[in-house]
């Protein structure tokens, strides 16, 4: 008998939050923290349990959100959390939802939804640990949340970069020098793009920033509910490796936002939807910010030169005026005659989910 | 002739080059008489996080045997020097969980110096200082704490006049001579002399008699021993409704926020968006900050939405994490002057001293 989790139902402990006013006031990730001032991480890890609420079993690789909440025999975590290897989330995960489908098979537990969530960082989830990530989303008889905070570098070492830094950001890794001004020359992995495109079967996959909290606690409560394996990317301001004043997290991260540069979507059951500031930016209600109001707020862009900031520009233009989807997935060389999916063709209008279907490639 | 330790206690990331530059060019200047020398860094948590109390040490020997001895203790002790680069590390420091807060010349020896950065007066200082029981130094370096990023430094002059500070408080282990040579080497080196001069001369030294300064409280701490820990590495958890007990964080902070409760129109704003969940609802419906939790950010005065409601205010303009919004509750009205005198007399800044990033 094959072991398979049933599709939760009803979760009215999962109900959307519609307002600031409806966030809930019990913690289950509290203080005590040893994380830098103004962490937007560390925020995520308590919206993320505040959204799930205290039946969730939480399960981290290694990366600043373990380091700094369980060493010294103290931990902020007030629901259950475990470790398991950089690259390891996805198999962690999906072994810990299956062990407890047996055991509620088998009547050891109580039969009720218990939300299972995986962490990683961008080291973990989207270098190390990108190929169990992959593999957990095809596991479609299992509930999971896996999501990732992208700080954008190895933070929990001290700063080195990882595939999903910036173009030209300064890490410990990449400085900045007389001779090359530039030496992160890749630019940033599509993380959520990619797992959108290649996992047709996944229920929910979604891009977020810890800078909108209820955005962000309302899309880890929609992948609970829709069940099934589920991806969220959360992008979190950090403080110390972008280089900037602690108090401006919410500002930095809101204005990667306005920039164009992390764009806010989810694809629940095949269907695009964008949200919030993004979301008026692709109906053309709201016009994006230059890149530079973002990229001149952080010392790791410090060393920029006008053509730097020219090329960042180009990039992201192109990321909203060339990508099959804005921002979200970039097939840009169809044949020749073939018209051109638009936005709409493409998922806005149709809902057609021709992204999470798989039928983007022509 | 004598060798010794410098304890430089900075602001984790904030002040990290700044504290190394000063621990490596004193080990260098040191050379220049003879001497050998070696720094030790990482004494806080690893890595180093925003705003922590963390240390770097210089350590200054006449032999190799003496420098060896020096640097395989665990923590230097005996120390002749200790330099406080913000001066609310005056209130001690806490870096790591179950050691509780240590005060900032732990490792003091008798006559030895404490330095202070600050634009606040000796006295002041000594409210937050605990007593020794033996004759040790104040020196007050008179300026703004000097504060960076971990990519960006500024070479605002506190470098060099924090050495020539320390050369006037210990020339018999390192004295201005000596680093002027290593200075003079460097580029800039017209303008880094001066100021290094310029430290040596404004630094205002004062000897404190034992037992004068705040009361001593620290008590070294006992840590759990494995036969104490659960089995498996397993860590308790954080009770429910309650908060971790065994790490504080709040000596982290060089300023604190303090709310108008006059004002505040219960938006929520700030209890959301803390990442340190410092803030708890009152039966009032306020969001009253636990003070115990707060390291500090300033994210909740950023995006609070009513101006001056929530503001910053200098860290050593308290001696205690009492409760404010209580005292609100009691008497409105002297809440209401002691929070106007708050932004008449203290440092109430929008981190004017904190770059607020290069354009």
């Amino acid at each position: 008998m094959a072991i398979t989790q049933t599709r939760p139902q009803e979760r009215p402990e999962l109900a959307p939050i519609r307002t600031i006013r409806d966030v809930p006031v019990e913690e289950f990730y509290t203080s005590g923290h040893r994380t830098c001032q103004g962490c937007h991480s560390a925020l995520l890890m308590k919206y993320l349990a505040k959204a799930a609420g205290p039946r969730t079993v939480t399960i981290g690789a290694t990366g600043c959100m373990y380091v700094a909440n369980t060493s010294y025999y103290a931990t902020p975590w007030v629901i259950p959390w475990m470790h398991t290897q950089l690259g390891a989330t996805g198999s962690a995960v999906i072994g810990a939802a299956a062990g407890y489908a047996v055991q509620q098979r088998k009547g050891k537990l109580a039969e009720e939804p218990i939300n299972v969530i995986g962490i990683a960082g961008d080291g973990g989830g989207a270098d190390m640990g990108l190929s169990a990530i992959s593999a957990a989303l095809q596991h479609t008889q299992y509930n999971v949340l896996i999501i990732l905070y992208d700080n954008e570098s190895y933070a929990n070492t001290d700063i080195q970069a990882s595939g999903s830094t910036p173009w030209g950001a300064v890490t410990a890794f990449t400085p900045s020098g007389t001779v090359k001004r530039i030496t992160q020359d890749r630019w940033k992995k599509n993380t959520p793009g990619m797992l959108v495109a290649g996992h047709p079967e996944a229920r929910y996959i979604g891009s977020a920033s810890a800078a909108f909290g209820v955005d962000v606690m309302n899309k880890i409560r929609t992948a609970l509910r829709v069940g099934g394996p589920t991806y969220l990317h959360v992008h979190d301001a950090c403080p110390k490796g972008w280089d900037f004043d602690p108090r401006y997290s919410r500002e930095l991260g809101q204005l990667a936002v306005e920039c164009g540069i992390v764009p806010l979507w989810e694809v629940i059951e095949g269907e695009l939807q964008y949200n919030g500031i993004t979301r008026q930016i692709v109906e053309g209600r709201r016009k994006r910010k230059p890149v530079r109001e973002y990229l001149m707020r952080q010392g790791r862009f410090a060393h920029f030169t006008e053509e730097d900031v020219d090329y960042f520009q180009a990039k992201v233009d192109e990321m909203w005026e060339k990508w099959i989807l804005p921002g979200v997935l970039p097939v840009q060389a169809l044949p020749e005659g073939l018209p051109k999916p638009g936005r709409r063709a493409a998922g806005l209008a149709d809902g057609a989910g021709a992204a999470a279907n798989g039928a983007v490639a022509p | 002739m004598a060798s010794g330790s410098v304890d430089v206690t900075y602001r984790g990331i904030f002040q990290k080059i700044l504290a190394g530059n000063i621990v490596k060019t004193l080990v260098k200047a040191s050379r220049h008489s003879g001497k050998i020398g070696g720094t030790i860094s990482r004494y806080s948590d690893s890595p180093e996080r925003n705003g922590i109390p963390a240390k770097q040490f210089a350590v200054i020997a006449e032999s190799q045997d003496e420098l060896h001895v020096e640097m395989a203790k665990y923590e230097p002790d005996n120390i002749r020097l200790i330099a406080a680069l913000d001066d609310t590390l005056a209130k001690g420091h806490e870096s790591w969980a179950w050691y509780g807060i240590r005060p900032i010349h732990l490792g003091l020896r008798e006559g030895g110096a404490l330095l202070v950065v600050s634009e606040h007066e000796r006295a002041k200082l000594l409210e937050f200082i605990p007593r020794l029981p033996f004759e040790w130094r104040l020196a007050i370096l008179p300026g703004e704490k000097s504060f960076s990023g971990l990519w960006v430094y500024h070479d605002d002059g506190t470098e060099f006049r924090v050495l020539g500070a320390i050369a006037r408080l210990i020339p018999e282990v390192v004295g201005l001579e000596e680093l002027e040579k290593e200075v003079g080497k460097g580029p800039k080196a017209e303008q880094h002399l001066d100021w290094l001069r310029q430290g040596y001369r404004e630094v205002q030294v004062g000897t404190v008699p034992a037992g004068v300064g705040a009361p001593n409280t620290y008590e070294p701490v006992k840590l759990p021993e494995w036969t104490e820990m659960a089995e498996a590495i397993i860590v308790p958890a954080a009770p429910r409704g309650g908060r971790q007990e065994a790490f504080k964080k709040f000596t982290t902070r060089s300023e604190r926020p303090v709310i108008d409760f006059d004002v505040c129109t219960q938006c929520k704003q700030c209890f959301v968006e803390c990442p340190d969940s410092v803030f708890e609802l009152t039966p009032e419906g306020y969001y009253n900050p636990e003070y115990e939790a707060c390291c500090g950010c300033g994210i909740c005065a950023e995006v609070c939405p009513v101006d001056d409601c929530i503001v910053m205010v200098d860290e050593l303009a308290f001696a205690d994490n009492r409760d404010l919004y209580e005292e609100w509750k009691a008497d409105r009205a002297a809440y209401r002057q002691f929070f106007q005198g708050l932004l008449e007399r203290e440092r109430v800044t929008a981190r004017s001293s904190r770059r607020k990033v290069s354009a």
